[in-house]
């Protein structure tokens, strides 16, 4: 099957994606998945949790009466059903927007969306840095993490270019500073500068 | 001719501040240069920016995948050791959570499909 038809990123009317190029609705949709984290059921799991794995409570957990029971799994169904109702908002919001674009931010906005890095490529990268075997989920999440952080990079090479008062393609000074902004901001990892805990 | 090279190698040993640069073959530049347009740079960006972005990619993956092989159980990756480095930086956290649940719904979906293919023409 190709599976590049039916990646997640050619969906045309997915909700919640955090990286907005037009940085409409980057602001609300970055609270979303944080809200689940706020609920009580959430708050002595990980965060690996799904939130319909929230119900399933360990035997391990302090024993509550049934009605207090009831009473969060009421809660939560709640919280469902208004993510639920967020989500939809979300996605109208964003086919309206998309509706309006003139064909240049239609070009663009489908580049962004199709753009991805292959996953032959980054597992064959990941594999001979591990030599071990690495699972496809594993090599789905890498990929997408890479492009978030291409992304950010490219962003915040663009603010470097507007602030320096230049325009035209990115040069890679831009990207030189980008990075090192976003280096303080811990965004991008280093590893090879010297951890000293005291001076 | 071959001995010119060696003369120009000569010279270059001689000079102070030698960068040996290892000239590894670029693996992403076409795909990289769809994803700097789609984030907002120009058609056609710069081939120096190119690859300057894909060796910051390359580090990052090898720099996640080497804290990865660490975390959880040593030696083995999980996506669990991946969503555990990723916690504390909010964009990436909430994608590989989306990524993984549209995966999960894609495969539900596959399955259905396939079994009433199956089911149909039986």
């Amino acid at each position: 099957m190709d599976s590049s038809i039916l990646s997640p990123e050619s969906k045309p009317s997915t909700s919640g994606s955090s990286h907005d190029k037009k940085n409409a609705l980057s602001g609300s949709s970055l609270k979303s998945p944080r809200r689940s984290h706020n609920s009580e059921s959430d708050h002595d799991n990980n965060e690996s949790e799904s939130p319909d794995k929230s119900k399933n409570k360990s035997p391990a957990r302090v024993k509550q009466s049934p009605s207090q029971d009831r009473k969060r799994k009421a809660e939560t169904d709640e919280e469902i059903k208004a993510k639920h109702a967020k989500q939809e908002e979300e996605r109208l919001k964003m086919q309206v927007l998309v509706s309006n674009f003139s064909e240049d931010q239609l070009n663009r906005y489908e580049m962004f969306r199709r753009a991805a890095f292959p996953k032959a490529s980054i597992k064959r990268l990941m594999q001979s840095i591990t030599g071990t075997t690495i699972s496809p989920n594993v090599v789905i999440a890498m990929a997408g993490i890479a492009k978030v952080f291409v992304g950010e990079v490219v962003e915040e090479a663009l603010d470097v270019l507007e602030q320096w008062g230049e325009t035209g393609p990115i040069q890679p000074r831009h990207i030189r500073e980008a990075v090192r902004v976003l280096r303080d901001k811990n965004v991008v990892p280093n590893s090879k500068k010297k951890k000293v805990t005291f001076t | 001719m071959a001995e010119a090279d060696k003369d120009q190698f000569e010279d270059d040993d001689n000079e102070e501040d030698v960068h040996i640069e290892t000239k590894r073959k670029k693996i992403f530049s076409k795909e990289l240069r769809c994803m700097m347009y789609g984030f907002g740079d120009d058609q056609n960006p710069y081939t120096e920016s190119v690859d300057l972005i894909e060796d910051l990619v390359i580090e990052y993956i090898t720099e996640m995948t080497k804290k990865a092989i660490e975390v959880g159980r040593p030696g083995r990756i999980s996506v669990e050791d991946i969503i555990f480095l990723i916690r504390k930086d909010p964009k990436k956290y909430s994608r590989v959570k989306e990524l993984l649940t549209m995966s999960e719904e894609l495969r539900k979906a596959r399955k259905a499909f396939d079994e009433i293919k199956y089911a149909t023409t039986k």
